[in-house]
């Protein structure tokens, strides 16, 4: 049997089950929501459909609502359907994956399941996202069938921006479904997959709450308050800006109260139990109603003053008053920012000796010995830790990571001496002679392994393509301080930007070209990509802005030309070129990916031609491909007398309005991407999947495209922009500046004074941007633009 | 010259476009229903007695284009000899036409032509399918076809008309309809068909028509309260809102214009003549003014007083700019759109000078009032205003 996932239920439309349904959806598969009938409705509502499904609508409206947005596209929600548990139960016979998120209650739940088990069709998957009750209790006494395709599968929040998804099989799942659920899980829906047994809280939570709780109560002890423990660990030690309390307000202090409580009640035997207690401050915060963020008061909040001015308070855990506060001052925060690798920050902090170092020092020690003592109990590797803490608190490195970030010898040293009892697992490695958990070797990583007391190989999907992997193990066949060319095997190669936020300075423009170069003499395709935190975030505006100050404007004349010459390259040349951009792809980091061949992207992309924020125009082809992306759609038989007003408008308002994609969904929508474009939902699959595109093409007899003469909107754009910027502006939408970039933009878009529906030269509209870009640099208001950006890294509306 | 009356002035509900009850009945149709229904209402003729056809309509193309004058007058069945041309000026097509229509009568070159106007919103987009402003004149000149909502936030803050004021002269818009509509005011409307596509059990669409005998986008629930709520749509901060703004509609009017020995031959008795009519330029970014001088330059031609005139029928484009006409005239609010105006009844372009006078005739009648001024402003920046006298 092929087994296939074609329908979802999903029952619970609270903030995970709309989470998840929202994730389904937008991976493109039909789901249905479920919900309970309201309890309270009159004789005559009973009747009322509309009241039946009352509770399920309105977790469908929020769905819609939420910010930021659970769904890809606003379609998505097309494919969601909705129903109450008594009307439309009968439907789950038709469904392939049964998601139960309803409340965390055994009654409830296993109740549900008896149901489930009655309709369900035989070979179906049954999932249960509860985060505390033993999957074992849970199917008690249902038939083996069920059990075989039952597990529990744990979603972390908000769903679609939440790496992390816990697959935890129980004690009869069939290999075979776990591991396709494991397999879908990281394909289908993009998620990074950690198996994890059958304890309280799983992994991600249960190391992460304990973290959260310990440090509250190490806050106590040290004498500390909320913003200066936030302070010290947030980025600081490389995790979220919102570190302890603002996630706390995040989450909910009712729910962080529950969730420890739950925590403690379950875990009798653990050594640190009573780290799941809650400091009593918070107790009264919640008796207070002081819940975070879904009442506007909770750790923190947002005072407005009558003249409109926000003033931002934290609580006093001493006198449960709100007070303004400042940037704490700590000699060790000092220090960690002259640092510039995380490691170098970590032992910045952790070995110093003022105040919020010894108390980072404790929380952090204290969260590695509780992670190491956890080995064997809820996972048996520490990649699973580590993992779960990266994706689903987004930690930038686990807790094994840290350890060895920091040192393993030197901190367990520190440990002991401060009484601290480290486990035997790790004084075992350290007497064998290991003094790190992770190693690499040849481009691979190993780990260490409590078990076999040695080495193991970090094996990942075959799907996944470490390009640092690669790098250390020689495959870089060219490379400069800016990029690299690395060899993907199979005459297939990756052009790799590695500056900061993945900007394009000079030197990367020049390895593009050299990369071209390189693959025509000896590859088949090439992949433009990169495994950072961003694609690109565009240009280099440094040396534009120096180049400007001395009025070079023909070297920057020159370095457009080279600009738009790779990009033109990558359409033009004998092989294909396949960009596969994510994340923040902005500016001359999206001209890059326009100019392709083909794009394979990452379902989070926030892909924008944004220049007219700096007052510029996209001078790299922008102007160019955009509006060959848009054109090129039409049938020939249809472009004769065609109304390019229609293709023109949008195009012009992307570029011209600075529109950001907020999914490869909605760039899809928005024009950034054809029909030839793919997007995948995985982001570690994405070279590898950029790479199977470039053989894709190969095998289907790829020949580069004939350059031919493009249709233009021609001078009639002209009358209608200069009409929408009058309306524009005299609405007070954008400023008079705005309007005047914009008509140029349009103009170029246009392919200038030129016949409106001819048929011009490509090269027209590159010189026109290039023209155009010069003259904008020529005026004031574009200099302050960019001056405003490099200072701050906010646009300026002048 | 002899005289020309109108023997009859009819019109459609006014359904407000893509979301009302005309979405889907094509302006032809509209047109074709309307100019039927003026003969059977006209004593003694027939269709074939129709020489010509003036037909107004501000976005003359797609549906309604290919002469719509022409192609109206075909579907609703009239002889091949009875022509028809369409005429443009905007928001005052319809009563250009009937202008028109009348002076050709007057001249003795016709006996009876049909005069009306026609606007599908739903299925002609104002400005038109294929905008195209002059690529150099709208450098200079960008206003000339600017949108018509920029033109009524100039003219609120250039002369000081406060959202208060718009919201509260919209809400009285609704109000006076909402009791026309209750009283059963409007007589000057022809129930119409409408049509609408309808899923059939195997999930294919057919076409039905029923039948429609009100203005659809009437609002009696509106509260000035609710209308002060509402955002500005065409700029930041401003005060013009969808909700003292007029509607956009779906509608169509036509009157029978007949001359005076061809009243006297069929033995008819005629509603009114329209004694004078003219037009006027103004500023395109203010365009909204257009009222404010082509009545006075209406009164002087004719002659008549300001105070004996006894119903204003003035397009309430916008609230800012017919609030704005209708203080500076010194015109008593008590006579002015006494059933409510295109706030509350909506506004179809180039159909609504002919519904306007179809409205204003069945008013004046209704009242005894012996003069009855019609006006509107119309964009790019002009008015148009008429006088109609009433007969006896």
């Amino acid at each position: 049997m092929s087994r296939k996932i074609r329908t979802v239920a999903v029952i619970g439309s609270g903030v995970m089950g709309g989470g998840i349904a929202a994730l389904i959806a937008s991976a493109g598969i039909k789901t249905l929501l479920l919900d309970i009938v309201p309890f309270n409705l009159t004789d005559d509502q009973k009747k009322d459909p509309k009241e039946r499904n009352k509770i399920v609508k309105a977790g469908f409206d929020s769905i819609i609502k939420s910010r930021p947005p659970q769904l890809m596209h606003k379609k998505d929600a097309d494919l969601i359907s909705i129903g109450n548990l008594e009307d439309d139960f009968d439907k789950l016979a038709s469904c392939d994956w049964i998601v139960e998120v309803v409340l965390e209650n055994i009654k409830i739940k296993r109740d549900l399941f008896a149901k489930i088990e009655k309709v369900r069709k035989k070979g179906s998957v049954v999932s249960s996202n509860t985060s505390g009750i033993p999957l074992k209790s849970m199917s008690e006494g249902l038939s083996d069938d069920f059990k075989q395709h039952f597990m529990g599968i744990h979603f972390f929040n908000p769903v679609r921006y939440m790496k992390l998804l816990e697959i935890i099989p129980g004690q009869e799942t069939l290999p075979e479904v776990l591991g396709f659920m494991t397999a879908f899980g990281e394909k289908i829906l993009g998620k990074g997959i950690v198996i994890a047994k059958d304890t309280p809280n799983f992994i991600g939570n249960r190391i992460g709450v304990q973290t959260m709780i310990k440090s509250m109560q190490l806050m106590m002890e040290d004498g500390l308050m909320i913003h200066e423990v936030d302070a010290l660990l947030g980025p600081a030690i490389g995790r979220p800006s919102t570190a302890i309390f603002k996630t706390s307000d995040m989450i909910g202090l009712d729910t962080v109260g529950h969730v420890s409580k739950n925590t403690y009640d379950l875990v009798v035997n653990d050594e640190e139990r009573d780290s799941f207690i809650i400091p009593d401050f918070i107790n009264k915060m919640i008796e207070k109603k002081l819940f975070g963020n879904k009442v506007k008061a909770g750790f923190y909040k947002t005072d407005v003053t009558p003249d409109k001015k926000k003033v931002k308070k934290v609580i006093n855990h001493k006198t449960l008053e709100y007070e303004e506060y400042g940037k704490p001052d700590f000699a060790c925060l000092a220090g960690a920012k002259k640092a510039k690798t995380l490691s170098d920050k970590l032992k910045a902090i952790v070995y110093a000796d003022d105040k919020g170092a010894k108390y980072v020092w404790k929380v952090i020690a204290n969260g590695l010995i509780y992670a190491a003592k956890r080995i064997p109990e809820i996972s048996d590797t520490i990649i699973e830790i580590d993992n779960s803490m990266k994706w689903g608190y987004n930690y930038e490195m686990g807790p094994f990571e840290t350890w060895d970030a920091i040192g393993v010898q030197d901190s367990v040293e520190k440990m002991e001496k401060e009484g601290f009892t480290v486990p035997a697992n790790v004084k075992d490695m350290l007497a064998s002679g290991v003094s790190s958990f992770y190693k690499k070797e040849n481009g691979k990583i190993f780990y260490y392994d409590f078990s076999s007391k040695g080495y193991c190989e970090y094996v990942v999907s075959s799907s996944i393509i470490s390009l640092a992997g690669l790098k250390a193990n020689g495959k870089i066949v060219k490379d400069c301080k800016s990029a690299s060319l690395i060899d993907l095997g199979d005459g297939v190669f990756c052009c790799e930007f590695h500056t900061k936020m993945n900007a394009l300075n000079n030197e990367v423009i020049d390895f593009i070209n050299e990369s071209l170069d390189y693959v025509d003499q000896n590859g088949a395709g090439l992949v433009i990509g990169n495994q950072a935190g961003v694609f690109s975030a565009g240009a280099d505006l440094v040396p534009v802005g120096a180049m400007t100050k001395e009025k070079k404007f023909d070297e920057i004349d020159a370095m457009l030309e080279r600009i738009q010459q790779a990009v033109q390259r990558e359409r033009y040349s004998s092989f294909p070129v396949v960009a596969a951009p994510f994340g923040l792809t902005l500016g001359g980091g999206c001209e890059v990916c326009l100019g392709a061949d083909r794009m394979v992207v990452h379902s989070e992309l926030y892909m924008g031609l944004v220049e007219i924020g700096v007052g510029l125009i996209p001078s790299g082809g922008g102007c160019l491909n955009l509006w060959k992306k848009f054109v090129s759609t039409i049938p020939e038989a249809s472009t004769k007398g065609i109304d390019l007003a229609k293709y023109f408008i949008p195009a012009f308002m992307a570029i011209s309005s600075a529109k950001v994609s907020t999914s490869a969904a909605d760039a899809r929508a928005i024009g950034f991407l054809g029909p030839n474009d793919r997007i995948v939902f995985n982001r570690d699959y994405l070279i590898g999947e950029a790479k199977n595109e470039v053989l894709k093409m190969l095998a289907d007899g790829y020949t580069p495209p004939a350059k031919r003469k493009l249709t233009v909107f021609g001078d009639a754009a002209q009358g209608m922009v200069n009409v929408e910027m009058l309306n524009m502006s005299n609405g007070k939408f954008v400023s008079e500046y705005d309007a005047f970039l914009a008509k140029r933009i349009g103009f170029v878009i246009s392919g200038g004074d030129a016949r409106s529906n001819s048929q011009i030269d490509e090269e027209i509209i590159l010189k026109l941007e290039r023209t155009a870009f010069i003259d904008f640099l020529k005026e004031e208001k574009t200099l302050a633009r960019i001056d405003h950006m490099l200072s701050t890294g906010k646009p300026l509306r002048n | 010259m002899r005289d020309a009356y109108i023997v009859t002035a009819v019109r459609t509900p006014g359904c407000k476009s893509a979301r009302g009850t005309f979405k889907d009945t094509r302006p032809e149709d509209l047109l074709s229903f309307i100019v039927s229904a003026a003969v059977e209402r006209t004593p003694n003729i027939e269709k074939k007695d129709v020489e010509d056809f003036a037909i107004g309509c501000a976005f003359p193309e797609a549906e309604q284009g290919l002469n719509i004058g022409r192609v109206g007058a075909q579907i609703a069945g009239f002889p091949d000899e009875t022509s028809g041309f369409t005429i443009n000026r905007l928001c005052s097509s319809g009563l250009e036409a009937i202008a028109g229509a009348t002076l050709r009568v007057r001249a003795g070159w016709s006996e009876i032509v049909i005069a009306g106007g026609v606007e599908s919103m739903t299925m002609v987009p104002m400005a038109g399918n294929l905008p195209r402003p002059h690529p150099e004149y709208s450098k200079i000149h960008a206003a000339l076809w600017g949108n018509m909502g920029n033109t009524a936030e100039t003219v609120a803050t250039r002369y000081n008309i406060s959202r208060q004021a718009q919201d509260e002269f919209a809400y009285k818009s609704h109000m006076k309809a909402t009791e026309a509509l209750n009283k059963k005011l409007f007589k000057e409307i022809v129930p119409t068909p409408a049509v609408k596509y309808v899923m059939q059990k195997d999930g294919t669409y057919k076409k039905e028509t029923f039948i429609i005998d009100y203005d659809d986008g009437i609002r009696p629930e509106t509260t000035v309260e609710g209308l002060a709520k509402l955002r500005a749509v065409f700029s930041v901060g401003g005060t013009v809102t969808a909700g003292n703004s007029s509607q956009t509609t779906d509608a169509a009017g036509a009157a029978v214009i007949m001359s005076e020995d061809k009243v006297k031959e069929l033995g008819i008795k005629p509603l009114a003549k329209v004694k004078c009519y003219t037009t006027v330029g103004c500023r395109a970014d203010e365009m909204g003014v257009g009222p404010k001088y082509a009545i006075p330059k209406l009164l002087k031609i004719a002659g008549v007083d300001l105070k004996e005139v006894g119903l204003f029928e003035i397009n309430e484009a916008f609230a800012s700019q017919a609030l704005y006409c209708i203080q500076e005239l010194g015109i008593d609010m008590a006579k002015v759109n006494i059933h409510g105006g295109a706030i509350a009844l909506g506004h179809p372009l180039g159909a609504t000078g002919a519904k306007l006078t179809a409205t204003l005739l069945s008013n004046m009648r209704e009242k005894g009032v012996k003069y009855g001024v019609e006006s509107m402003c119309v964009g790019g920046g002009m008015g148009a205003a008429a006088l109609f006298e009433l007969c006896d």
